[in-house]
């Protein structure tokens, strides 16, 4: 955690980060349809906010609030944008350091290669909300097996994008980033 | 002024004589009680084992409930209903009542346990096989499982947990195994027809008490025609398979308690009367939809020119043929014969 807050303390690497968190949650809600184009008039419709506890999926929750604008619909599933934002911050992170690594290669001890590898879990977490909607643009048919592993892709990408953010911090000296800032001031 | 001897007598009397009444009226009461859920009389023909539709049975994604029925449904004039005259709406009429159950909420709910005309009934809708079915459902409502069998809607009944495949109304599994639902009629149609033909109908409010954008179908679009409801794509396995027909070809189709059949609508519509073996289906232009009936083979029906017809010389609506009308279920083609591949047609 501190190597994190290290780096973290570099508004370059904050600034990619909550880029990436924040354009990651807007198309995490995008693909579970809970912000979509096309709203009539200035609306805002909301239930009983006991029901952002049920389920309507594995890792899904019911809405609670709608708001509408002109061409733009949001839907508000406390739950899911929780979940959302752990994944896009998870996300973010990962990113971030493979940033590092590729630009700054001589702060991580893994090469470059090594460091994109770092971004899969975040395209296995995007397969986790986008599932529903790849099948139905590609019209492929879902078996048994393949909706089995769609219901724990959200969980595993959890625990896919800890694991690397782990790995790949393991492997990053913060010490050598601060030298790369210096130089980067210096040249600035 | 009764005596203490005299009061405790009566009091004995009294207490002996309304007892006896009561055992009375509880022995006279020997007729069964209503049932929780009514089934039919006669089961619908089933092609497979219930073991091989269990088999087949996988989830859809949501967990029981997960799409969530409207259990208290809120209902608006039709002249207050936002609707576009082709948008497709289910339609149910029963002892003077009209309902029009707009297609866009029903994608988010598939069921609504309503009452109309003094009868319960579930309204069930899956956007997959585009089936609307209602079942009377007594005492008890009905959910959304979330699992599918042949990419078809399986609800079950919330009061024993019994789960039924919509498109056979059959029990697949628990108290009501092997048993089939009471079926009534639905009507899949556009507010246009609908409106015309029940001016008084009531239509199903977007205050369903859930979230929902109504006006964005995950599944693609029917006013206009587009998406999954147009492409030759199906999500689901299927466990029979037919190349003969569009995938997305709109059937009607009727089952028995030892057979089932359908018929093209779009034949029917230009052919307006159909017979196979022992059914004969008709047209119906107002709704756009067709009846079939369980006749003797050769029944002779003709269509007249003022969209009626014609049996042994008197003029009937297309709803009100001299024979036994079945319940008309309309469905995608791949829907249908994926739980009756036997089915007599044309």
């Amino acid at each position: 955690m501190r190597k994190l807050a290290t780096i973290l303390s570099y508004p370059r690497f904050r600034w990619i980060t909550a880029g990436v968190t924040g354009l990651y949650l807007i198309l995490f809600l995008i693909a579970l349809q809970e912000i979509s184009l096309g709203g009539q008039g200035f609306s805002f419709v909301s239930v009983d906010w006991t029901q952002m506890f049920d389920r309507t999926g594995t890792v899904t929750f019911e809405a609670i609030a709608m708001v509408t604008v002109p061409g733009l619909t949001i839907i508000i599933s406390p739950l899911n944008i929780l979940i959302g934002l752990v994944i896009s911050v998870l996300v973010g992170l990962n990113l971030m350091i493979t940033y590092i690594a590729y630009y700054q290669p001589r702060a991580c001890s893994f090469n470059r290669s090594t460091g994109v590898l770092a971004s899969f879990p975040a395209l296995l977490a995007g397969g986790a909300c986008c599932a529903p909607a790849i099948i139905l643009i590609l019209g492929i048919q879902v078996s048994s097996l393949m909706m089995t592993v769609f219901q724990v892709l959200i969980p595993v990408a959890i625990a896919l994008l800890l694991l690397t953010l782990k790995l790949i911090l393991d492997r990053t000296d913060p010490a050598l980033l601060q030298l790369n800032q210096k130089q980067e001031k210096a040249t600035t | 002024m009764l005596s203490f001897r005299q009061f405790v007598v009566g009091a004995a009397a009294a207490v002996i004589m309304g007892g006896g009444a009561y055992l009375a009226s509880e022995g006279a009461d020997t007729g069964p009680p209503d049932p929780v859920l009514p089934l039919a009389d006669q089961p619908y023909v089933v092609t497979d084992d219930l073991s091989a539709y269990r088999r087949a049975m996988m989830s859809g994604g949501p967990p029981p409930d997960g799409i969530p029925a409207i259990d208290n449904p809120e209902f608006l004039e039709a002249a207050d209903a936002n609707l576009d005259p082709n948008d497709k709406v289910i339609g149910y009429y029963h002892n003077g009542e009209a309902r029009a159950y707009p297609q866009n909420i029903m994608v988010y709910h598939e069921i609504v346990n309503d009452r109309v005309g003094g009868k319960n009934v579930a309204v069930t809708y899956c956007p997959l096989t585009a089936t609307s079915q209602g079942f009377k459902r007594g005492e008890t409502t009905l959910g959304v499982s979330g699992q599918l069998l042949n990419s078809n809607l399986v609800l079950f009944d919330r009061e024993t947990e019994s789960y039924f495949s919509q498109i056979n109304a059959t029990g697949l599994q628990g108290t009501h195994e092997g048993e089939t639902l009471d079926e009534v009629n639905l009507y899949w149609t556009t507010w246009e027809r609908w409106r015309n033909a029940h001016p008084d109908t009531k239509v199903l409010s977007e205050n369903t008490g859930h979230v929902r954008n109504y006006n964005n179908d995950p599944y693609g679009s029917y006013n206009p025609i587009g998406g999954y409801y147009q492409s030759n794509n199906v999500m689901f396995p299927l466990m029979h398979e037919s190349n003969r027909h569009h995938n997305k070809e709109m059937v009607v189709g009727a089952r028995t308690s030892d057979a089932s059949v359908y018929f093209l609508l779009e034949d029917l519509e230009s052919e307006r009367v159909q017979h196979t073996g022992d059914f004969v289906a008709v047209y119906d232009e107002r709704l756009d939809t067709g009846y079939i009936y369980a006749t003797a083979e050769g029944a002779n029906v003709t269509a007249l020119d003022d969209g009626t017809y014609e049996v042994d010389g008197q003029s009937y609506a297309a709803g009100e043929l001299p024979f036994d009308q079945l319940v008309a279920v309309e469905a995608f083609h791949f829907a249908w014969y994926a739980f009756y591949p036997d089915s007599d047609t044309v």
